[in-house]
């Protein structure tokens, strides 16, 4: 691998240097997020969309449709439920500022509220304070001189669980941004290189066919996750921010909760996957004339890439084992049972596998690729 | 010394025939013109010296190396130069030099030395700090020239050289090319200007439809024709060998 080091740097540098290629990967994602928050500037406010009033809903007790008071102009009512709160807090019933409470465990009262925002704050409060009172009037009531358990009032802060929607939307999120910057930097470094006669003076250095072919390979690798990355964490950064601003989270990340290991497995497959696509663009860009040939003729790859990722968007359930060794499709769903906390080691190893054969296969024509006359001349 | 014999390149793909029989020697000191028709294969052939084609037939020898089985070695002692070759416009000459003297594995201060040197000679030392995508054409195939020789080659291919640069610029890298020769070098010149032919070079050799039909010394080849000029001459070759007409391996004198 005598001169991959240098090439690689120096591919690097190229890329940074070149103001359009610059802008594709950097100025392009940070932009997105302008789009990110400025649709969901035009969406309804979070808890306003479906209804006009806040419900305190109250499961295991008796109570009346009742309006007691109102926040910011709008009725506060209290009502009555008679699904189970674990189901009722994921309907769409339960809207951001409504608050459930549970009195189904009378030692144990549990009030589902969510604490980003400040309205449900001060409802689960307000519900608070209406349950104690409750109870002391109840007490005092029955007997005073009789002394009662204390009640205790549990908060579930519901942390939006939103693994599901990222898990959903990560591996078209990824793809998509990955196979149309590889297409973009492989070709401008390839068949760009060949365009501009610069190729050829490379060729006829003594480097190892093996280091050009890598160095380039990982320089367009590195450069596309780089900017994927960025795609993905601009768009959770935009949640955020609509969360912040009480505004529509366009993505559902911003509720995303994931531990390391989960992180690592994901860069793990996504840097295989990145340098399977990169090997995929340096091979075809090798047989084009110049860079915008060789990013029609990766076109095919995008476009199969992105469908695979999409169609594992309407997954339903588990897949089948053999699911697991379609390219690109696999790695969608261990993306997917990765963050959903359902992978299995047997497909992670699988997959892993039959990435890096695919990974070797793609190589070894490279390298024969690069003997041939259509690419020397 | 680069011995040619029987050379052959068929293209898989068109199934074009570029060079059909090249037999030719150039020896070191020397500045060797190789003359041809547009399309007579001196491109291919100069590509198969440079170890960028292999052959379909016939070998090639470096000082009685064969290139097929030490072309890592022999790349090393080589530059090839044509019009097609350009370097990454976003560098400096400077960031050039470095580049391409680390691929060949140069010291930092061999890379200093030599890059000082051809710098200094071609003018490009006050604007080693430009990117040369900057540069006029003159300037970028005086760079190109400087950073293809900064590894110190011992064969120079050229593929017409001086084509599209202003009169001092192309005093300039003839006179540079002579200096090489007076090193020792062997330089291989593909021109279709038959007066820098005159001029520079000390032996010919000349490809008419993929075949070699003369290779000698200058003065030698309006002789072996019976002509006064090397225009004349070449022309007579033209007309004699095109068209199939071509005498496979022949050789002027020598």
């Amino acid at each position: 691998m005598r001169g991959l080091g240098k090439i690689f740097h120096h591919e690097m540098q190229k890329i940074l240097k070149e103001k359009t290629l610059l802008f594709g990967f950097l100025i392009l994602p940070v932009l997105t997020l302008f789009v990110t928050v400025g649709i969901s500037l035009l969406q309804p406010r979070t808890g306003q969309e479906q209804n006009s009033s806040y419900v305190m809903y109250f499961y295991g007790i008796d109570m009346e449709k009742t309006n007691i008071g109102s926040v910011d102009d709008k009725q506060i009512w209290v009502e009555n439920i008679d699904v189970a709160p674990e189901e009722f807090i994921k309907s769409d019933k339960f809207h951001k500022c409504d608050v459930l409470v549970d009195f189904s465990d009378i030692e144990c009262v549990e009030i589902y509220y969510h604490q980003s925002d400040s309205v449900s704050a001060y409802l689960k409060m307000s519900a608070e304070s209406f349950v104690r009172q409750s109870f002391d009037q109840v007490y005092k009531r029955m007997n005073q001189s009789v002394v009662f358990r204390s009640v205790d009032v549990k908060d579930i802060t519901l942390k939006e669980s939103n693994n599901r929607m990222i898990a959903m939307l990560l591996p078209y999120m990824l793809i998509l941004p990955l196979t149309a910057n590889i297409a973009n930097f492989a070709g401008d470094t390839v068949a760009g290189d060949k365009a501009r006669g610069t190729f050829y003076q490379v060729m006829l250095s003594p480097v190892p066919p093996i280091s050009l072919i890598m160095g380039k390979i990982l320089s367009v690798s590195l450069i596309s996750l780089f900017s994927s990355g960025l795609y993905i964490g601009i768009d959770v950064i935009g949640s955020k921010v609509c969360e912040a601003l009480h505004t529509k989270d366009v993505f559902g990340f911003a509720g995303v909760s994931i531990t390391v290991p989960q992180v690592l497995l994901i860069l793990l497959y996504a840097v295989l996957l990145c340098y399977l696509f990169s090997n995929l663009g340096v091979l075809i860009s090798l047989f084009c004339k110049d860079a915008n040939q060789a990013q029609t003729a990766q076109l095919p790859v995008t476009l199969a890439c992105t469908l695979a990722s999409m169609m594992s968007m309407f997954r339903l359930g588990s897949s089948p084992m053999s699911h697991y060794l379609i390219p690109v499709y696999n790695i969608c769903l261990i993306f997917q049972d990765l963050l959903n906390s359902r992978a299995k080691m047997e497909n992670m190893v699988m997959v892993a596998v039959s990435l890096l054969v695919l990974a070797v296969l793609v190589l070894l024509t490279t390298l024969l690729s690069y003997k041939s006359e259509k690419v020397r001349t | 010394m680069i011995t040619i014999e029987h050379l052959k390149k068929t293209f898989k793909k068109n199934k074009v025939e570029a060079v059909k029989d090249v037999t030719l020697e150039i020896r070191d000191g020397e500045i060797f013109a190789l003359l041809g028709p547009n399309g007579a294969g001196k491109t291919t052939t100069m590509r198969m010296l440079s170890t960028l084609l292999t052959p379909t037939q016939g070998t090639i020898l470096y000082d009685g190396k064969p290139l097929a089985e030490e072309s890592d070695s022999i790349r090393r002692r080589i530059a090839f130069l044509t019009n097609e070759i350009r370097l990454d416009g976003q560098f400096t000459p400077d960031e050039l030099a470095d580049y391409y003297g680390g691929l060949y594995e140069m010291t930092p201060e061999s890379i200093s030395a030599n890059r000082d040197k051809l710098f200094d000679y071609f003018g490009i030392s006050e604007f080693r700090d430009r990117r040369y995508e900057t540069f006029s054409t003159g300037m970028k195939q005086k760079t190109s020239l400087a950073i293809c020789l900064l590894h110190d080659p011992d064969t120079i291919i050229f593929d017409e050289p001086t084509n599209g640069l202003d009169i001092l610029t192309q005093h300039l890298i003839e006179a540079y090319l002579v200096k090489l020769k007076e090193q020792g070098k062997c330089i291989i010149l593909s021109t279709h200007i038959l007066d820098l032919v005159a001029r520079m070079a000390d032996r010919v050799g000349i490809i008419v439809d993929g075949r070699s039909v003369f290779c000698g010394t200058v003065p030698e080849l309006p002789q072996s024709q019976g002509v006064s000029t090397v225009e004349e001459a070449f022309i007579k070759l033209y007309k004699e060998n095109h068209e199939e007409k071509a005498i496979i391996g022949r050789h002027g004198k020598e």
